[in-house]
């Protein structure tokens, strides 16, 4: 079993910290001038997540399967947590298919500097929301 | 004889004598191409008197080709060259792509060995079975591109094809000791001041057009082969990426994790790095898609800058080690000036990496009082000044004023400037460390400092396969995943990454960043289909790990020791916050473990019985004369 007991748990986190950067304008400016919608689907405990930039504002839409993505990241639960993190071999996880990404890489890669500042964010998100038994990195 | 053009040329520029001698099969079976060849070649020309100048004309100087250069498949555009390095004193050698090893080949060579040295400027002209010294006195003093523009335009009468040419700048005749040797103005031969050799051998450049072609022994069997990496490249999300941005992605992921060298090795995160990034290069200098002969990848690409004081007309555009050096090293988040820079090392024929690295060094000299404004002609070098690091860079390639000092190579301006200078240098047997740091992938460290030629994050595949890029599942330590930040397992992982790596890109067969996603079996299955050898895996690891004691044996030869294993004090600081806080590489641990795997004894130098166990017994008579 991996860190997060159950899905809701995990979406409950998860969708908690998207709200937060959706809601930190140094970060989600440059994510809205991609224009992508990008579909999360995690294992250990599963969750679907679509994360949708095309609009004026940044849409978090757990377990949503119907709309078209234009990237699909499929990755463990874990995987996504130590990623948040700023822990994870980037190219080492991709290449080794521990997540994996499907769409425009070139759009793709443009996120990254976008959400670097998110990686402090995070442990102290989950410090302030009382997450603090997942603030293991 | 499929995959080789079957004959070597020896040149001697002393004598002017030209002999073309046939390429003996069991040779080519036994050493593959690239520098198994040139190791074996260089180490029979120089057996009488390891003690000689490498900018004297006892200086032998190898170029070399594999089998699979010139075949029109992705990634295996390669070509190699070699000799004892000016700004080293060791073994030298520089490993690239673009068009010149498949046009060399068309003319029916798979290598050249030049001895001697002219007694004034030559060039030699390649044209199928003609074959001249000629005089070279028209394109002296000309830089590499006017060099090469000129030279194919002054010969399209007398060729039977498009010719290819490759030529040393201003900094190769000046002998500025890390001098590059250019093929198609952005195919930069570049570590180790092969340049410098050419120059002192006043060889200003070569020009190879042929009309032949590179048989394939099996062709149905390559046919196969291609389709079915046809999925594999279009799977590959760092193909993908290699494609959109070229190398200079790295920025992006590299920062996530450290890997970037930042204010000269002191940081590993700077809030102005998107400015020299993909985006920013896209946004600002991007020109185009270029690519090396054959090769469906296109991971090159052009730049220019349409005004301004960084104007450049299109042209190269810098890889990301040159973005690395010039850009976060020196604090510069100027891209045009990068670009600028980019262009004037390209065009007057030097390392991009070794110089920018030197920069940086003299930038931090500066700010700590070392040198001031008199010794630099008046240039305020400080960080991030973007025109005086460009205004350096040229008195460099001109070696002119305080760029006569920087034109040596930052281990020897150290001593010149004395004091506490060398706390500044980031150089393992005196070559610049690469982009790439050590103290977030403890390996590198490893692989930085056993290295023949010097710090070096290709002179194995230690950097594709412990930075994540590369697995190759057929062989255990390349496919296992290692803790990070950890030295755990790193001597083992390196000389699997020797060894496999000898084979992979040193014997001039495949691209170290277009032939990533090939596993082992497809990547000697092309060996075999193109050569009609019948290799195994294992077999090829075997030459590998030869290739690379001959490498290791020619740097101990020329003189390093174990002391010249280290990592400097700069790598060896551990930085106090980022993804790489507070960790250091543990090289005691690691090069202890090295030299076990590796039969060395105390000094660093492979036991007598190592090397007669692997057939060296004549490197093995010279070490232990």
């Amino acid at each position: 079993m991996g860190l997060f007991e159950s899905s809701e748990k995990f979406e409950e986190v998860l969708v908690g910290f998207f709200k937060l950067v959706a809601d930190t304008p140094e970060v989600a400016n440059k994510l809205l001038e991609s224009k992508l919608i990008i579909r999360f689907s995690y294992t250990d405990p599963d969750l679907v997540l679509v994360v949708d930039c095309s609009g004026d504002k940044i849409d978090i839409r757990p377990r949503d399967t119907e709309t078209k993505a234009i990237v699909e990241m499929s990755m463990n639960a874990d995987i996504a947590h130590k990623f948040w993190f700023g822990k994870v071999n980037l190219t080492m996880a991709l290449t080794r298919k521990q997540m994996i990404a499907k769409g425009p890489i070139p759009k793709i890669l443009k996120l990254l500097p976008a959400i670097k500042p998110t990686y402090e964010m995070y442990p102290k998100y989950l410090e302030e929301h009382g997450y603090s038994q997942y603030n293991v990195y | 004889m499929g995959g080789y053009a079957g004959k070597m040329l020896y040149i001697d520029l002393t004598s002017g004598s030209i002999e073309k001698k046939p390429l003996d099969l069991s040779f080519a079976r036994t050493y593959i191409g690239g520098m198994g060849f040139g190791t074996q070649i260089y180490l029979d020309l120089i057996k009488g008197n390891p003690g000689f100048d490498p900018l004297s004309p006892a200086n032998p100087f190898v170029l070399m080709t594999g089998p699979l250069t010139g075949i029109k498949m992705d990634a295996v555009a390669r070509w190699t060259m070699g000799a004892k390095s000016p700004l080293t004193g060791f073994w030298g050698e520089a490993n690239t792509g673009g068009f010149f090893g498949a046009y060399l080949k068309f003319a029916g060579y798979d290598g050249i060995i030049l001895t001697g040295a002219a007694k004034s400027p030559v060039y030699i002209f390649i044209n199928d079975d003609q074959v001249e010294i000629r005089n070279a006195g028209k394109y002296w003093g000309k830089d590499t591109y006017d060099t090469n523009d000129q030279m194919l335009e002054d010969h399209k009468p007398e060729a039977k094809g498009p010719g290819q040419v490759i030529c040393i700048g201003p900094a190769g005749e000046k002998g500025i000791r890390f001098a590059s040797i250019i093929n198609n103005k952005g195919h930069a031969a570049g570590r180790t001041g092969m340049g410098a050799v050419w120059g002192s051998k006043n060889l200003k450049a070569i020009y190879a057009a042929g009309s032949g072609q590179v048989e394939i022994a099996h062709p149905d069997k390559l046919k196969e082969l291609k389709e079915e990496l046809k999925t594999v490249y279009e799977e590959s999300i760092f193909i993908d990426a290699l494609r959109s941005s070229g190398t200079p992605a790295h920025i992006d992921v590299g920062i996530l994790g450290g890997d970037i060298p930042i204010k000269n090795w002191q940081m590993n995160q700077w809030e102005l790095i998107d400015a020299i990034g993909p985006g920013a290069i896209e946004e600002k200098i991007f020109a185009g898609h270029k690519t090396c002969y054959g090769c469906g990848v296109a991971c090159k690409k052009e730049a220019q800058v349409k005004e301004g004081p960084f104007k450049i007309e299109k042209g190269p555009s810098p890889e990301y080690e040159t973005i690395a050096t010039f850009g976060t090293m020196c604090l510069n988040s100027d891209i045009e000036s990068i670009a600028k820079a980019n262009d004037l090392c390209n065009r007057y024929g030097m390392d991009t990496i070794t110089c920018g690295a030197t920069i940086a060094f003299a930038i931090e000299c500066f700010e700590n009082g070392l040198i001031t404004e008199k010794d630099t002609d008046g240039l305020k070098l400080t960080w991030g000044n973007s025109e005086a690091i460009v205004a350096v860079c040229e008195k460099i390639g001109k070696k002119e004023g305080f760029g006569q000092v920087l034109a040596e190579g930052s281990a020897a301006a150290a001593k010149k400037i004395g004091k506490n200078a060398s706390d500044f240098l980031t150089t393992v047997k005196g070559l610049e460390a690469p982009m790439h740091d050590p103290r977030g992938a403890h390996g590198y460290g490893l692989a930085y400092g056993v290295s023949p030629r010097g710090a070096c994050h290709e002179a194995s595949l230690n950097f594709n396969v412990e930075g994540g890029a590369q697995i190759i599942p057929e062989i255990e330590a390349l496919a296992a995943q290692y803790e990070e930040l950890s030295s755990e397992k790193r001597a083992e992982l390196n000389v699997a990454c020797q060894d496999y790596g000898m084979f992979f890109s040193s014997c001039a067969l495949f691209c170290n960043l277009g032939a990533v996603p090939l596993n082992a079996t497809q990547a000697v299955a092309m060996v075999n289909h193109v050569t009609g050898f019948d290799y195994s895996i294992d077999e090829v690891v075997a030459i590998g790990r030869k290739v690379w004691y001959m490498k290791r044996g020619l740097t101990n030869l020329f003189g390093a020791r174990a002391q010249d294993d280290r990592l400097p004090k700069r790598l060896m600081t551990a930085i106090e916050d980022g993804p790489t806080a507070g960790s250091v590489p543990d090289m005691d641990k690691m090069l202890k473990e090295f030299y076990e795997l590796r039969g060395f004894n105390a000094d660093g130098v492979p036991k007598k019985e190592t090397l007669e166990q692997l057939g060296l017994n004549d490197l093995a008579g010279l070490l232990y004369a």
